[in-house]
């Protein structure tokens, strides 16, 4: 039965009209430029990235980062769906559980990219390496695994018992979805603690990191997700309710708000003193020593996000489904941005004995993320198309018409 | 070097035969591309596995000599959860290796922590000339990456920062501090004096020391509650019985966490192949201590544990032209350090972090 | 679609090949450097115009010391008792055990002074008991003389108030002298320098100011710098700077990081004022 589900799904998946094959090939044709640099990356060494022994995190760690926070995001689907009975979450859910699980492939293979020695992570794995309960990363490479299993034990094992036709084992089952929903969100928040426990960098040292992380990864999250279903809606044949797009937007407006409200926060107290602990958030906003690559990505991040804010507060774009993209689309760039390279880079900006250096991401960097970000689309459409399949009922053990199903 | 296995041959022949043929399908849109599954497990198939192949190929050594040791050093253990047979096997390979790649005799020692012993070293920052010879003498002893030709290819495990002293002009006193925001509640107290971390560390003058500067190296102060240490994912930097924060280059993952957490930016990443000519190695090296690292591994100062577990003086106290290095047995009531501690003003660099370096900078 | 499929396989293949062969150059060894420029075969230590080493292989491979190519300086030192004798007897340090505390001696590099003393400053001429110093405790300027020591006329030294015989012996001009009259050999100045400079001959003993290089260990061998290695007793001021320490060419800086086209920035200050 489990033979005939995978061969099933995977037989669904793979047929599909011109716009589908186009669509994987072209990111099949990032993939390549992927492995490529990977190969670079790994024989010439980290030279070929525009990382510096001053600024050693760069465009790997920032998608890294942000890519905890979108599969974290997922939380926002399941939850509503189980804790509060919400119909219309409750049928796309399991799309949601898809989503975190390539988000934590996507980020496990930045973690790869980000590595000196990615031939040797095995030595993080107990028996044949050791684990260290001290450190973050090591927590962190724990509750990602972690967070993985469950949203595969969730997510299939709920396809599974639609395509069986067999009802859910809710016994263990349900235990299993709140421990996802708790478990969501400890990854955001320890990945936060990776960057917050350390004092050597003033810029993130801060108890404000682990909620900031929360509440824009609660907000891109969820954007990405309302994009998604709205192409769901227009290329398949099912259909997501009106009202689960409209507790995501909810969700979404009041995250993003609250980011923006920690941002002005945190711009607040350590501007007012200007110690040399701001150093850091004065180079992401005004420049430091004269060296300015960076403002004008924050100022537009900014822009973005007010902008998005202000446009999901209005009824009216907000419940308009052709103009509601526009607004997902600036939040997810808006927090891309603030988060990722806006927080990642100025926090080795000064290093701290005070050496101030900049930084932009090489070729290699950023085909790698384009790369990535491709293989997670991939992933992510394989994914997808399969569990619509087997939510529209296109897909049923022992159903002849499994097999003569074609997907547009 | 085998490239690919997959058939290639022959595009028509078969390769599932368990999905019945599609039927022509009566919709327009797919009349035109008549792809069947077949087809595109074979293409998928072919492309991915090729270029799995070729990526594999690529990784790999091209060398088989090489690739019998780097095997078994691959697969080597962390280097305090050795036996000691495991620690002299993994010594033993290291210094074939090191004797072939570098065409001279190499020895690594595996020298133990000496009882007794608690390694402290004190720097005089009024001596100070910033002179830089210090930095040169590591790099001589050490065998870090030296090449010129890239960005990152030179590692230099001291900075010595250049600060300029302070001054208070008549003509500022009033005027309000020069930033735009807000309100002015003091005057031009901005030139700085005394000890910010606000300077240079590319300062080339004709002679030093300049008038108007003062000079202060800094290295791994060596804490006795290192931040770098708690946040290794792998355990691959420790702190040894006698107070050096190693690392066992071998078994780090080059994940880079030990550098964000560090607070005096002490730590370097060998961000690709270490350049370093065979006449510049130096052969006498020790496991934890200056054998030549690879690509992708962090390194730092260990206080010349080549030199210091055989008692001998690091190599930049030995070379500092004014004496202001002083290296020695914190344990040891009459070294040089333990005098310092008792007779002079000494402090730490970032005390507040409760790091508690072995590192101090004391002045007469 | 079997066409762009046959086609992308081709392309990757001859990809894969292209890609092993430059592989290969790519691993091969380390990037070799050109070998070293001829570096400066003799190198100073702490100061121009003191104690110099001229390098040599003590073993294959491993030279007495690696000198800076940019200054002449000596960055490493191979063998740090090269040239070293017994230190001799000094209050205080007798724990040390024999042949332990090394110095670098000075007493051979004085070529002419063994000559001035027993040609002319020997006390033996005409009769010189006590003997006849220029009254005004100036050194009088001869010609012959004037050359030899340029900082003679006027000593930076104490300010005035002290001069050439209150460190040199009278008549035998290859030792120093101390408060009693008897000689001090030039290899231990610190017997005459710390009179005046006691608290830094007290630190000097603990180790604490100067230098010392060998084995850290209390009662490990070492080599002690005596104190003219360092200074230079004729020129301590050094016109206003009153360092103690002339000042020399430092070695070059540290290598910019990538992205960086140079270090200007540096010049400007974060908070400006």
């Amino acid at each position: 039965m489990l033979t005939s589900f995978v061969s099933d799904y995977v037989r669904y998946v793979l047929k599909g009209g011109t716009k589908f094959y186009a669509w994987m090939g072209s990111l099949a044709v990032l993939i390549l430029g992927m492995l490529y640099v990977f190969y670079l990356q790994n024989t010439d060494g980290l030279i070929v990235t525009g990382m510096t022994s001053q600024i050693h995190d760069g465009l790997y760690f920032a998608n890294l980062v942000f890519l905890v926070g979108v599969a974290a995001g997922a939380v926002t689907i399941v939850f509503p769906a189980y804790a509060y009975h919400h119909e219309g979450m409750h049928k796309v859910a399991v799309l949601g559980e898809m989503l975190a699980i390539t988000a934590v492939i996507m980020v496990m293979m930045f973690v790869f990219a980000h590595m000196g020695r990615p031939d040797r992570l095995w030595h993080m794995v107990p028996p044949w390496g050791i684990y260290s309960f001290s450190s973050m990363l090591g927590w962190d490479v724990m509750v990602l695994n972690g967070y993985l299993i469950l949203n595969i034990v969730c997510g299939f094992y709920y396809l599974w018992c639609k395509y069986t036709g067999n009802p859910l084992n809710k016994k263990w089952f349900m235990p299993v979805v709140w421990i996802a929903i708790v478990w969501a969100l400890s990854i955001h928040t320890v990945t936060a603690f990776l960057i917050s426990t350390m004092p050597a960098r003033p810029m993130w040292f801060h108890s404000m990191m682990p909620i900031r992380f929360i509440t824009t990864a609660f907000a891109a999250g969820p954007a990405l997700i309302i994009l998604i279903f709205l192409i769901v809606r227009k290329n398949t044949k099912f259909w997501v309710d009106d009202s689960a797009i409209k507790l995501l937007t909810t969700i979404v407006t009041w995250c993003l708000g609250i980011a923006i409200f920690l941002t002005l926060s945190e711009v607040v107290v350590e501007l007012y003193a200007r110690t040399e602990h701001a150093n850091g958030l004065y180079y992401l906003m005004f420049g430091l020593h004269g060296l300015t690559k960076l403002v004008p990505w924050f100022w537009s991040a900014i822009v973005l996000m007010i902008g998005a804010f202000i446009l999901f507060l209005i009824p009216s774009f907000r419940n308009d489904f052709t103009k509601l993209p526009i607004a997902c689309a600036m939040a997810f760039a808006g927090i891309w941005i603030e988060k990722g390279m806006g927080l990642i880079v100025p926090g080795f900006i000064p290093t701290p004995i005070g050496e101030v250096t900049e930084y932009y991401p090489s070729f290699v960097e950023v085909m790698m993320t384009l790369g990535i970000w491709a293989f997670g689309f991939f992933i992510l459409t394989i994914l997808l198309k399969g569990a619509i399949g087997i939510l529209l009922g296109d897909i049923k053990f022992g159903d002849s018409k499994t097999v003569a199903a074609a997907a547009k | 070097m085998t490239l690919s296995n997959t058939s290639l041959a022959d595009p028509t022949r078969e390769q599932s035969s368990e999905c019945p043929v599609q039927p022509a399908s009566a919709d327009p849109s797919t009349a035109v591309l008549k792809t069947s599954r077949r087809d595109f497990l074979k293409t998928g198939g072919m492309l991915s596995m090729s270029s799995l192949m070729g990526t594999a190929a690529l990784m790999t050594q091209s060398d088989d000599a090489h690739a019998a040791v780097e095997w078994a050093e691959h697969f080597q253990k962390n280097y305090r959860l050795m036996t000691d047979k495991e620690k002299d096997e993994a010594r033993l390979r290291l210094e074939k290796r090191y004797s072939f790649e570098y065409g001279k005799q190499v020895s690594v020692d595996t020298t133990e922590a000496q009882p007794g012993v608690l390694m402290g070293y004190a720097l005089n920052i009024r001596k100070c000339i910033g002179c830089r010879r210090c930095v040169h003498a590591c790099v001589a002893e050490n065998n870090q990456s030296r090449g010129k030709q890239r960005a990152g290819e030179k590692i230099e495990w001291i900075q010595v920062l250049r600060m300029e002293r302070g001054k208070f002009d008549q003509e500022k006193m009033n005027h309000g501090y020069p930033e735009g925001l807000g309100i002015q509640v003091g005057g031009n107290a901005y030139t700085p004096a005394g000890q910010v971390l606000e300077g240079q560390y590319h300062y080339n003058p004709e002679k030093v020391p300049e008038e108007d500067a003062n000079y202060m190296p800094i290295a791994c102060m060596q804490c006795e509650k290192p931040p770098c240490v708690k946040v290794c994912p792998v355990r691959t930097t420790y702190r040894e019985p006698d107070g050096v924060v190693v690392i066992d280059y071998n078994w780090c993952i080059g994940c880079r966490m030990c550098m964000g957490a560090c607070p005096y930016w002490a730590r370097r990443i060998n961000v690709t192949n270490p350049v370093l000519p065979k006449e510049e190695m130096n052969p006498v090296t020790h496991y934890l201590g200056n054998r030549p690292r690879m690509r992708g591994v962090v390194e730092k100062c260990h206080w010349c544990l080549q030199r210091s577990r055989h008692n001998r003086y690091p190599a930049c106290v030995e070379v500092c032209p004014v004496g202001a290095r002083k290296f020695g047995n914190l344990l040891d009531p009459e070294s040089e350090v333990s005098l310092i501690l008792q007779r002079k003003n000494v402090f730490r660099l970032k005390a507040e972090l409760n790091t508690f370096p072995k590192f101090f900078y004391f002045y007469d | 679609m079997k066409k762009f499929a046959t086609y992308a396989l081709v392309l990757a293949l001859s990809g894969s090949a292209l890609y092993t062969v430059i592989a290969a150059e790519k691993t091969a060894e380390p990037a070799q450097e050109q070998a070293a420029p001829a570096e400066p075969l003799v190198c100073f230590e702490s100061r121009k115009g003191a104690s110099e080493i001229t390098q040599q292989d003590i073993k294959p491979g491993w030279p007495n010391v690696k000198c800076s190519p940019t200054t002449g300086a000596a960055l490493w030192y191979g063998d740090p008792f090269e040239g070293t004798v017994p230190m001799g007897k000094m209050p205080l340090l007798d724990k040390i055990p024999e042949g332990h505390a090394l110095v670098k001696p000075r007493s051979e590099k004085l070529a002419l002074m063994p000559m001035c003393s027993t040609a002319c400053h020997n006390g033996v001429g005409p009769q010189f008991t006590p003997p006849t110093l220029p009254k005004d405790k100036r050194p009088t300027p001869i010609p012959t003389m004037a050359a030899m020591v340029p900082d003679l006329q006027d000593l930076q030294h104490g300010r005035g108030r002290i001069w050439c015989m209150d460190c040199h012996h009278t008549t035998k001009r290859n030792m120093l002298v101390d408060n009693f009259g008897d000689p001090v050999s030039f290899d231990q100045p610190q017997l005459l320098c710390g009179k005046c400079h006691g608290d830094k001959m007290r630190d000097w003993r603990d180790g604490i100011h100067g230098k010392r290089i060998g084995e850290f260990t209390t009662g490990g061998k070492k080599r002690w710098f005596t104190c003219t290695e360092c200074h230079n007793p004729h020129n301590v001021q050094d016109g206003n700077r009153n360092k103690g320490f002339v000042q020399l060419q430092p070695e070059p800086s540290p290598q910019l990081a990538k992205g960086m086209k140079d270090a200007k920035h540096e010049l400007v200050h974060p908070v400006p004022h």
